[in-house]
């Protein structure tokens, strides 16, 4: 597991080429191999590296579908 | 372009760019549907496979419906569609639909189905969360898909055993939702 602040998460969005990640509610998500975050992008208007909690509240599916990507780490201060 | 019609999109406060995107990337979603549901279709052979046939090909023309009613819209709010296949292949609001390793797994192929539909059911009602009081004839049109989706997902819901929908076959024409926008 792995532990990244607000800051070091933002270099994980795709201009990099590092892998992507998505931070929701304190837990961190890798989303590399979804084909729906291809380029650190999601459905046009979601970036990866970001926190994405209050996003998800407006987005047509709930948090069960970051089941199908693996949680690798932790948000800290 | 439609130059007003686009305007008329901006004063009401719509990311146009954003928007025109957004069904661009739903349009390559059926389209290519359409495709990965065609391999599905001939492989629904056999006692259990001829069963699905006909919910599978109306899903498939209604998808294909869905790209040609979507299409007017992009090129009206001043947008274009991938000079490359290949291109708009990739860039599809929902995954490749596969044919299942063993296609007489006649659940892994209801999977395959319910989970296209349920993707695109997400996609339109999120356009039309967008478009709502703002974008009437995008919000029309998503509405109109939207509703054809919804039925297709029942269709292979049911087969999967999680309940009654209320829905049966299509009977007469395909798309009756989304017709209007095809003549
Ligand atoms: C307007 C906002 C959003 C839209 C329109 C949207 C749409 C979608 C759609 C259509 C799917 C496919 C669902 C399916 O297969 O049934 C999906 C999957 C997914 N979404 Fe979103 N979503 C949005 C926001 C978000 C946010 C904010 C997050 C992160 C917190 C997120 C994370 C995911 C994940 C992890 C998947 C599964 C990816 C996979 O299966 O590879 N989405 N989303």
């Amino acid at each position: 597991m792995i532990k990244l602040t607000i800051e070091a998460l933002s270099q994980y969005n795709g201009d990099h080429n590092t892998p992507l990640y998505i931070a929701y509610k304190g837990k961190i998500y890798d989303v590399s191999s979804s084909f729906l975050w291809k380029g650190g992008k999601h459905q046009v208007l979601h970036k990866a590296g970001q926190d994405l909690t209050e996003e998800l509240e407006h987005a047509p599916h709930g948090a069960d579908l970051l089941k199908r990507v693996p949680c690798i780490g932790q948000l800290v201060e | 372009m439609a130059r007003v019609a686009r305007e008329m999109v901006e004063r009401s406060g719509i990311n146009v760019d954003e928007l025109v995107e957004l069904l661009v990337k739903n349009a390559s979603a059926e389209l290519t549907t359409y495709y990965y549901y065609t391999i599905l279709r001939v492989n629904l052979i056999g006692l259990k496979g001829e069963g699905l046939k006909e919910i599978a090909e109306a899903a498939r023309i209604e998808d294909r419906n869905h790209f040609e009613a979507l299409v007017p819209r992009i090129y009206e709010l001043g947008g274009a569609l991938p000079a490359s296949m290949n291109d708009f292949h990739d860039i599809s609001a929902c995954p490749p639909a596969p044919l299942p390793e063993d296609p007489t797994n006649i659940e892994a192929m209801l999977k395959v189905f319910v989970n296209a539909e349920r993707c695109a059911v997400r996609g339109y009602t999120q356009i039309c969360n967008m478009t709502a009081g703002k974008d009437h004839r995008t919000y029309d049109l998503a509405l109109a898909i939207l509703n054809e989706e919804i039925e297709h997902e029942s269709w292979f819901s049911e087969f999967l055993g999680e309940g009654p929908s209320g829905h049966f076959l299509r009977r007469g024409e395909n798309s009756p939702f989304v017709s209007k926008f095809l003549k």
